[in-house]
């Protein structure tokens, strides 16, 4: 009976963090940093369109012919969900997208690392082929990773302090 | 009775707080949807916009100016030697690669002798992605001042000049214009205002994003990548490693029983005098 009610303490303590104002802070605090991450991607990726194609040809994944659309269409795509995440619009469809792509992205890299192909993900610019010793899938994939994981904490609680969203369900 | 009465209350106000409530969800739903299709049409409006505005900022494949006296279906190859040379040595290379810059130490003498000899004829694609990794224009500005000097008819001297002064792969001293301005200075006929403008004003920039775009569609990964007569020689070539007295050995047994060919002046073309380049390269008006 004891242990019971303290199973059900926890439980509810657990209830409180997730659904309590602190946990809509700390959801600002990852929408932030997710926008961070995508606007300093999408950047990276934005002056030289050339360099943006090659990183995608890279993977030897895309047909030529989706190497350039990809490549020029992408860095936008990652700005647009930095600024949505800045606006708090949309966070979980936002969020939904984000770890899409992140997935996308995991899945590229580990692609290229199986089949022994080296290159840099080309993640924040650069990217293309690199010398076999520089390549940093493993730290690549675990840093994709952790972006991920702060996309799953948005579809798991949308509702973020200073958000167009909760100012919208006012 | 009133007990009816109260009951009859009570479903009353319990129908109109439930439809108020399902009106309140169906509203929430719908702010859902407007708001989750207006984020969508954001998304997908800056995709296109994005490739449109990609598609326009993109250097075309096909450069609209290239130095005097290139060579190739896109004048996108540098050659040096004679044409009727009756081998053909293909070195694909960046100017900021530490690779290439060894291997034009060591190699410069024995391959400008083969030029001479009218031995091989070369061609270059001057390359330009270290800068992609890490950072600079050292290897864009350095290509650049290439093709000036090939426009001025010095592409040889100059190319040897700046291996020769190559700094720290890390370094990006090439990123500084006036740096290759200097080393110009090395070489008589680039000490003048003419390859100075050239290279401050980036004249071959559309150029050199040309030559790169054909090296990232083609199927070499690295520089220097060289090739006799479209065979890779570098670092080996089937199980012998490349030096100075294979590479000769090499060239002559690919030109056995050869007429050799009639290299130019110092093996540079267009002969490197400044009317020369004029007669090349007319003004565009």
């Amino acid at each position: 009976m004891a242990s019971q009610q303290a199973e059900h303490g926890r439980v509810s303590g657990f209830r409180r963090a997730v659904d309590g104002p602190a946990a809509e802070w700390f959801g600002l605090a990852v929408r932030l940093g997710l926008a961070v991450v995508w606007g300093w991607a999408g950047l990276a990726k934005v002056s030289d369109p050339a360099e943006a194609a090659q990183a995608v040809r890279a993977y030897e994944i895309l047909p030529e012919s989706l190497v350039k659309p990809v490549g020029w269409g992408l860095p936008f795509l990652e700005l647009a969900l930095a600024v949505l995440l800045v606006l708090g619009l949309g966070t979980r469809v936002v969020a939904v997208i984000s770890a899409a792509l992140l997935l996308v992205f995991i899945a590229g890299i580990s692609s290229a690392w199986a089949r022994g192909i080296s290159i840099d993900c080309g993640c924040f610019g650069g990217g293309g082929t690199v010398d076999e010793s520089q390549t940093t899938y493993l730290q690549e994939i675990l840093r994709d990773t952790g972006f991920l994981l702060m996309s799953a904490w948005l579809i798991y609680r949308p509702r973020t302090k200073l958000s167009a969203d909760a100012w919208l369900a006012a | 009775m009133s007990d009816k009465n109260r009951e009859g209350k009570r479903s009353a106000r319990e129908r109109m707080l439930e439809e108020r409530a399902e009106q309140e969800a169906r509203s929430r739903r719908n702010k859902k949807l407007v708001v989750g299709g207006a984020v969508l049409a954001v998304i997908a409006a800056a995709v296109v916009v994005g490739v449109v505005v990609q598609n326009q900022r993109s250097k075309p494949e096909t450069p609209t100016a290239a130095p005097a006296g290139t060579i190739g279906d896109k004048n996108l190859i540098i050659p040096v030697g004679a044409p009727d040379a009756p081998s053909t040595l293909t070195v694909y290379e960046d100017p900021r690669c530490p690779a290439c810059g060894i291997f034009e130490r060591t190699f410069s003498p024995t391959v400008d002798q083969l030029e001479d000899a009218g031995k091989v004829f070369v061609n270059y694609h001057i390359v330009s992605f270290i800068d992609r990794s890490l950072g600079g224009s050292g290897s864009k500005y350095g290509a650049n001042a290439l093709g000036c000097a090939q426009n001025a008819g010095h592409f040889r001297d100059f190319h040897d000049v700046l291996y020769r002064n190559q700094p720290d792969e890390t370094a990006d001293t090439f990123g500084n214009k006036q740096a290759l301005i200097d080393l110009g200075k090395q070489v008589p006929g680039l000490d003048n205002a003419e390859f100075q403008s050239c290279v401050n004003s980036n004249t071959f920039a559309g150029w050199v994003s040309a030559v790169q775009q054909d090296f990232d569609k083609s199927s070499f990964k690295s520089t220097p990548t060289v090739l006799l007569n479209g065979t890779p020689i570098y670092p080996k070539k089937g199980d012998e490693q490349i030096s100075p007295e294979n590479l000769v050995k090499w060239v002559d047994e690919a030109n056995q029983g050869k007429q050799l060919g009639t290299p130019g002046s110092h093996g540079q073309s267009p002969a490197p005098t400044s009317t020369a380049a004029e007669t090349n390269n007319p003004p565009s008006p």
